[in-house]
């Protein structure tokens, strides 16, 4: 139970009229968002089973597919998007901490990367278009001798796309952090914004890394 | 409260690099071509580690409410149940996709 | 349990707070005006909000219905063109199943109930819950749009093909029902942390309200399955605009995975409609038989069961989709384990009323009601369980007699039940005794007159969705109409004397019942932050051999944080609650 007797306690602005104390309030949203991540889990979840059922009927078409895909550039933005979450946990940091730069700088960085990754995202699909590899029916790309060519990558731009998609989303959130930052909105005692979304740009970074294999690295 | 746990910047920095050296390692074990059912789970476990680590350090999940932790295991389990319950039809069709 | 610590007893400094009866200020007399009701973030105002759109839809869904029927009292073409009558049900079931089930008890009665049961002022994220009321209202919109605009006649499970090779407007609609996902999930949300971290002290687990519990599996359900049906509507969405063939067998997809996303929610989604229900009925049975629930720990946790199991049997709608014949065995033997839990809580709330002083009043009828007819449901569906007899009764009648005993026998009794029996609270009027008996009479009669000869003919080989049949069902079918007509007019005088009770009604006393639940220490109509006390729990919420002011309790000197109201009550004493 978080609730307490006390009423002494001096109330900060941030918390609101329902909740008894600030950590009750922080401890809720935490909550939340967790709840929150439960549902992205199993909402991309649906696209896993729509890759795992295919992978298993198909798995030759799958191994010729992944060849068309650019390991290297792969690579390079899993650990952009691995060092956007180590920038995330820093700022979260700074903002335990007090330190009203930190969190601006570590937030600024982050969407830097962010936005790298989305860049390099926009290229790989530029070139995947200009081959004819697009999605579903427009699918028209003959370098891959397999009747089902078309599903595999329809599969792989759902993935990628509902990412890229929660990358976008992110970058969002972290702006308006940095707008609410500027303004002196967080300190130690109140930094619950810039936790929950800290947590929600994780999520986003482990889902890649399960991507990633699954989608670049077929041999 | 267990919520306001302070990671420390190296511990942080260690955290990170442990992700990049993993993602390393993932790309490089794709140059041994590890025969057919091992190369992926291979990397599928290499995945498994950084997911859990991220979830672990970054998302706090070690110091945190073992709820948060609960929750993370209930959406595994019943994203699990998903499919390993469709897998049961489609793995054992005697016909995959009629007409093909 | 999260920060809760058993072993942990605290001790509080209480009073006795007997609630206002026929208080002058309510949440009702309080920030009235349009706007002020459009952007509240009081639970009390958008549980009512949700409660005015469900029962608009309810009524729209019933009109359907009441079409259907009509055109269904003769065999052949009378007044509805077979594709008129083919959208027809689509809409029935979509706007029943999506509009009123899926949120009426939780988003409806739940907003409402759940903290006041739980001695908060309001759920965790207020903002979000008025979000996903709005959520809730864009998706209806969208969703009628869609049927102004076009058509669409797939039914509401929206099978691929036909899905994605139809005209009509399914985009729209399906984009309407994945908007509305997201406002389930935003209400499971905050109802589980609400649960968790606002109960008031000395509300431990062991002394939830059973209403309360039902909630929580609830919202489990909600969160684990909705976002599964988003991701199938968006899988459907792009196989209709970018033809990504995963579903299409054209394209060398497999429409049977579609049914396997679809009834991953779908299944589940049938439990976040009746697992409130069963709430409902535990309250309400324990109330109107003065009696402590009889094993609080088996009906609570066998919600959380079929949560669990719910999520195991989806398969058994599709045993004549080709699946695997190993699937159809697994999906077969483990539908049968859902019956285990649901006995239990049948037999729970017999136990509970046996040697109990039972008062028939208006809700009790409806739980009565709720016992005998979901029974019925229950068991005609493990029957349609086994693989079979499933073979010869799938889409026919009987399937569809037995989710409508589920659905409308069950949850839709509960519900009313439910709305009787808080409506006291909810408006702070009584409605008239002798004619809530009789419309619930009214409905129970028409109920099986329009269910039961379903079953009959279903058995017989009628099948489901048949705009046409042949002339040896007539007699079958000219009854269900007539039942459904008994019905409608059952619903029509409930609609009269409810309204009618708004505004002539006597003023409920805080409460009518004598229940030792929380939400009834509240004011009738509740304050407009529920509580001018922070309430103290020291009792389960069924004990009804304590006497009443000992559920009175708050702490003494605190106000909720509404310092206005200064310390007047000298007999202040110190009991122990748990942590």
């Amino acid at each position: 139970m978080a609730q307490t007797s006390e009423t002494s306690v001096t109330r900060g602005a941030h918390v609101q009229h329902h909740f008894v104390d600030s950590d009750q309030q922080f401890e809720s949203s935490k909550m939340g968002m967790w709840i929150f991540l439960v549902t992205e889990i199993l909402f991309f979840g649906g696209l896993f089973l729509g890759y795992i059922t295919f992978r298993l009927w198909y798995p030759d078409l799958y191994i010729m597919a992944s060849e068309h895909l650019d390991t290297f550039w792969g690579t390079v933005n899993t650990i952009v998007l691995i060092g956007s979450s180590l920038t995330v946990a820093m700022a979260i940091r700074s903002a335990q901490l007090n330190q009203q730069k930190g969190l601006i700088i570590n937030l600024c960085i982050t969407i830097a990367l962010a936005a790298t990754f989305m860049v390099i995202k926009y290229f790989e699909y530029a070139h995947k278009f200009e081959l004819g590899i697009l999605p579903g029916t427009y699918y028209t790309y003959e370098g891959i001798p397999h009747d089902l060519a078309n599903i595999f990558f329809s599969i792989y731009y759902m993935m990628t796309g509902l990412h890229g998609l929660h990358v976008m989303i992110g970058i969002g959130l972290m702006i308006w952090l940095i707008v609410r930052a500027r303004k002196g909105h967080f300190h130690s005692g109140y930094y619950t914004p810039v936790e929950v979304t800290g947590l929600y740009w994780h999520l986003v970074d482990i889902i890649w890394i399960f991507l990633f294999p699954l989608l670049y690295l077929i041999d | 409260m267990q919520g306001h746990h302070i990671s420390s910047a190296g511990f942080l920095w260690t955290v990170g690099t442990t992700l990049l050296i993993l993602t390393l390692l993932t790309v490089s074990v794709t140059w041994i071509h590890i025969p057919a059912p091992f190369n992926i789970i291979v990397a599928i476990s290499i995945a498994v580690v950084k997911a859990t680590t991220v979830a672990l350090f970054f998302m706090n999940l070690w110091w945190d409410t073992k709820f948060n932790l609960l929750l993370l295991f209930t959406s595994i389990v019943f994203l699990g149940l998903l499919i390993g319950l469709t897998l049961i039809d489609t793995m054992f069709r005697s016909d995959v996709v009629p007409g093909w | 349990m999260a920060t809760s610590d058993s072993s942990n007893i605290k001790k509080l400094q209480v009073r006795r707070f007997k609630p206002e009866e026929y208080p002058e200020k309510s949440y009702l007399s309080e920030e009235k005006g349009l706007w002020a009701w459009m952007t509240t973030v009081d639970h009390k105002k958008i549980g009512l909000m949700y409660l005015a759109s469900i029962t608009l839809f309810f009524f729209a869904g019933g009109m359907l219905a009441l079409l259907l029927r009509t055109e269904l009292l003769v065999p052949a073409q009378s007044f509805l063109a077979a594709d008129t009558y083919n959208q027809i049900f689509t809409l029935h079931g979509a706007i029943m199943v999506f509009f009123f089930l899926v949120p009426s008890v939780p988003a409806a009665l739940g907003n409402f109930i759940l903290p006041l049961q739980l001695g908060c002022k309001d759920v965790a994220f207020p903002r979000v819950n008025l979000l996903s009321y709005y959520i809730y209202v864009i998706g209806a919109i969208i969703t009628l749009t869609a049927i102004f605009t076009g058509s669409v006649d797939t039914g509401w499970t929206f099978y691929t093909p036909y899905s994605t090779a139809t005209e009509g407007s399914i985009m729209l609609m399906t984009f309407g029902v994945f908007i509305l996902g997201f406002s389930s999930i935003l209400t499971g949300l905050n109802f589980i942390v609400t649960i968790h971290r606002l109960r008031s002290p000395g509300l431990g687990w062991n002394k939830l309200p059973l209403f309360l519990w039902g909630l929580y599996a609830t919202s489990i359900i909600q969160i684990l399955a909705t976002p599964v049906l988003a991701i199938t509507l968006l899988l459907l969405t792009m196989e209709r605009l970018l033809g990504i063939g995963i579903f299409d067998p054209n394209l060398g997809g497999d429409p049977v995975l579609y049914q396997h996303f679809f009834w991953f929610y779908s299944h589940p989604a049938v439990y976040i409609m009746i697992v409130p229900g069963f709430g409902i009925i535990s309250e309400i049975i324990s109330t109107f038989s003065r009696k402590h629930i009889f094993g609080y720990w088996a009906i609570a946790l066998s919600s959380l069961a079929i949560a669990f199991i719910g999520f195991l049997v989806w398969g058994h709608h599709m045993f004549v989709s080709g699946q695997s014949s190993l699937a159809n065995v697994v999906f077969s033997f483990l539908t049968f384990f859902v019956g285990i839990p649901t006995g239990i809580k049948i037999f729970n709330w017999i136990a509970t009323m046996y040697r109990g002083s039972i008062d028939m009043k208006t809700p009790m009828l409806y739980a009565m009601s709720f016992l005998f007819l979901f029974s019925i449901g229950g068991f005609t569906g493990i029957m349609v369980g086994a693989l079979a007899v499933d073979i010869h009764l799938h889409d026919t009648y009987y399937v569809v007699a037995h989710f409508h005993y589920v659905m409308m026998g069950g949850m839709v009794m509960a519900f009313i039940g439910g709305l009787h029996y808080w409506w006291p609270k909810i408006f702070g009027k009584m409605y008239n005794e002798t004619l809530g008996r009789i419309v619930c009479v009214t409905l129970f009669i028409g109920f099986n007159m329009t269910f039961l000869p379903q079953f009959v003919m279903g058995s017989l080989g009628m099948p489901r969705r048949y705009f046409n049949y042949l002339e040896q069902y007539q007699a079958f079918h000219q009854f269900s109409t007539i039942g459904s007509y008994v019905m409608a007019v059952g619903f029509f005088t409930m609609a009269g004397y409810l309204i009618y009770s708004l505004r002539k009604g006597k003023r409920a006393p805080s409460n009518p019942w004598g229940s030792r639940a929380l939400e009834w220490q509240a004011t009738s109509p509740p304050a407009l932050h529920n509580y001018d006390h922070t309430p103290v729990i020291i009792h389960g919420p069924y004990d009804y051999h304590r006497p009443m002011q000992e559920f009175q309790l708050g702490i003494a000197d605190s106000h909720n944080g509404h310092d206005d109201h200064p310390p007047t009550d000298p007999t202040i004493k110190t009991v122990e609650a748990d942590k």
